[in-house]
């Protein structure tokens, strides 16, 4: 079956349903209006036979007569089409009406016909036509006689049938138009989601700014549309991050290959030394080592980027990942002499869930940071505390802290402060990107608070209840 | 010449970085081939019967992995180093499950190829039949986890003879900070910062088993990595 078109289906459903209504109505009409001059045939033949009771006289030979002459007009008799007969006890037929034309009207005699009410019932003429008759007891002239009083049904029959056809007639008319209507409507309901599906196609990524307009926020249609627009809002964010992002890492990609050109330029240009080739090479590799480790975190970031909550997660203890990235770390933090001052406010066994493998860098590059640009034998002091079913760790470090205003820009993507004291071996100012992004996509938070010396960052990651088992 | 040079074919497009490869290896005693396409490196395959496949996997008009299965397919006798610069881990396993021996990312480090192509040629390094090895004065005892130097017995740190077992296993070849990042430090991650701690764990490993002694073993090959080795006379 070939795809049908939206409006066409609403049309073709809201005319298959009319349709049933429209037949199950003229079906009720039909029925009841049958019902109804059925009633009326009724009612009129028992008026009749009253009458006819009053006309009835037997004529000098004793015969069964119907008095004719109260008619003002000699041809009014054949307006009458009343079919009658008389049938004494035994059912003997009294009389017959010339309309029966010979034909017996109700055949033989029941009990107690027409004794009690008057037996209204469809008995079938000789002829083939049904009749419908009522019985009556008379009596006259000491002559006990059962009056039966009928007229055809044939016109009725013919009249429903009529009407039948006139229904009929009228029922495809009247789907026709409606169809036409529904078309119509149904075609004017959905031209907002034309007119969605148009602006939509022509939004390309160099305009994904472009928004859908909404007339009703509240009707479906709305909310599509806000549906939509807030899709190609995150869309145009992803974008845009994206192309800023592109651009950044092309020119950090470029300082390297600056330097790498530069060094190789300066050094073919010179006379051959083997020293300095040397010496250029080794430059050289550093560099690319350099590149190296920029796109290692561009790749990171962008794994980080691709995952979403709820996936990878293990259980594990925040202390034991501490504790471990110390215990990387600790070479350098007893080279420079300083002290590491750990408060813990909850068990070594409580955890948190996340990607272990990513946190675990998130906290590496905090955690260098912070050794980084610890002075000398100074103090570097991480707390560990439980807030409303968040795990917060805070590091601190006496260095040389962060510039009021770059609490938030160290975060950025190859942020580099403008302060020198903050610079000194800086590396490829992607760490605490990856480390914001990592604790973000773990449901966390990370940021850095003000203190009066040194720098603090605090990392918060929603607590899970459940512990590990001791072992 | 013996004719055991172990053979190695190089099935690479970027001609640079073949020739590189084929100026670098060849020296460390192999036999190499270079090719730079698929089909070329088939023929030779059947031809020549290297002991090493170097395969790099994007290749033009056709997928390194195709070759691998193809080889491995046929059954034949030889061993696969894959090349990529698909250096996910999902590559890897792929890479190893259609038969490759190991796999490299690029841009990897030569001292690590050489160490990965020797490993794989001679398999394993077979482990000493004695627990000690010996660079020059300096021993260590790889069961007892004790070194020495002129018999004065080293006060080292786990990590520290760790460190120094690695680059001894290595001696006379460069190590460079991948290496040791994944092979001592066992970090699996490439962006971790710990370069730092590699070369701080470096100086002072090399303050308690050379500033001692008049003769260094412990080089730094700048750019490039570490390496421990008795001074050419």
């Amino acid at each position: 079956m070939p795809a049908l078109s939206l409006r066409t289906r609403l049309t073709l459903w809201y005319v298959a349903v009319l349709a049933l209504l429209l037949l199950l109505y003229a079906a009720l009409v039909f029925a009841f209006q049958y019902g109804v001059l059925t009633r009326q045939v009724f009612h009129d033949e028992v008026q009749d036979v009253v009458t006819a009771e009053g006309l009835l006289y037997f004529d000098h030979e004793g015969a069964l007569q119907l008095r004719q002459n109260y008619y003002s007009r000699p041809q009014s008799h054949l307006l009458v089409d009343r079919l009658m007969e008389v049938l004494d006890l035994s059912g003997r037929v009294l009389y017959q009406s010339p309309t029966l034309h010979g034909m017996v009207l109700g055949g033989r005699l029941k009990h107690g016909e027409g004794d009690a009410g008057f037996n209204g019932r469809i008995v079938r003429l000789e002829d083939g036509n049904h009749a419908l008759i009522v019985s009556h007891i008379h009596t006259m002239d000491g002559v006990t006689m059962v009056i039966r009083l009928g007229y055809s049904l044939a016109p009725l029959h013919e009249r429903m049938i009529q009407f039948l056809i006139l229904l009929l007639v009228a029922i495809p008319v009247a789907l026709l138009v409606a169809g036409a209507a529904g078309q119509t409507i149904a075609g004017r309901g959905l031209q907002p989601l034309e007119m969605m599906a148009d602006r939509a196609e022509g939004i390309t990524a160099s305009n994904l700014h472009d928004r859908l307009q909404i007339d009703n926020p509240k009707d479906e249609l709305g909310q599509m549309a806000r549906a939509f627009n807030h899709l190609l809002e995150r869309l145009d964010q992803a974008f845009h991050q994206m192309k800023r992002f592109t651009a950044d890492a092309a020119h950090e990609l470029r300082t390297p290959l600056a330097s790498i050109r530069t060094v190789s330029e300066v050094a073919l240009g010179q006379s051959p030394d083997v020293e300095q080739y040397r010496e250029a090479l080794a430059s050289i590799l550093e560099e690319t080592g350099r590149l190296n480790e920029t796109i290692d975190g561009l790749l990171l970031l962008a794994r980080a980027e691709a995952s979403q909550p709820g996936q990878e997660r293990t259980l594990f203890s925040v202390r034991e990942l501490i504790e471990e990235v110390l215990g990387v770390l600790s070479v350098l933090i007893e080279e420079k002499q300083i002290t590491v001052v750990q408060e813990n406010e909850f068990q070594a066994n409580q955890c948190i869930r996340a990607d272990r493998a990513l946190l675990r860098i998130a906290v590496m590059n905090v955690l260098h940071n912070a050794v980084k640009f610890s002075p000398r034998n100074s103090v570097l002091s991480i707390s560990s505390e439980h807030r409303n079913d968040k795990v917060r760790v805070a590091f601190q470090d006496q260095g040389p802290g962060i510039a009021p205003g770059e609490q938030e820009r160290v975060f950025d993507r190859f942020f580099t402060s403008k302060r020198p004291a903050a610079v000194l071996g800086s590396g490829a100012g992607l760490g605490l990107s990856i480390a914001r992004l990592i604790v973000d996509r773990s449901g966390g938070c990370i940021w850095f608070e003000p203190v009066q010396t040194g720098a603090r960052c605090v990392i918060e990651i929603p607590f899970h209840s459940r512990t590990l088992p001791q072992n | 010449m013996s004719p055991a040079r172990p053979r190695i074919l190089i099935i690479e497009d970027d001609r640079k970085l073949a020739e590189a490869l084929l100026s670098g290896i060849e020296p460390a005693g192999y036999d190499v081939t270079v090719a730079a396409t698929a089909e070329e490196g088939f023929f030779l395959i059947h031809r020549a019967h290297p002991d090493l496949l170097i395969l790099d996997l994007t290749l033009p008009h056709r997928n390194g992995l195709d070759i691998l299965e193809q080889i491995r397919s046929e059954g034949t006798d030889v061993r696969v180093l894959i090349l990529t610069s698909h250096n996910t881990v999902d590559d890897r396993v792929t890479g190893l499950r259609t038969g490759a021996d190991d796999y490299l990312g690029k841009p990897f480090s030569f001292p690590e190829l050489m160490a990965r192509i020797d490993a794989l040629l001679r398999r394993i390094l077979p482990s000493p039949a004695s627990p000690h090895v010996r660079i020059g004065d300096l021993t260590l005892d790889t069961k007892a986890r004790t070194a020495s130097r002129s018999g004065e017995t080293l006060d080292l740190t786990v990590r520290e003879f760790d460190l120094l077992l690695y680059l001894a296993e290595n001696r006379g070849r460069t190590v460079s900070r991948e290496m040791l990042a994944r092979d001592v430090w066992r970090e699996n991650s490439r962006f971790t910062p710990i370069d730092n701690v590699i070369d701080v764990q470096v100086a002072r490993l090399r303050r308690k088993i050379d500033d001692p002694y008049p003769v260094k073993l412990l080089q730094t090959v700048r750019g490039v990595g570490f390496s421990l080795r008795e001074p050419q006379p």
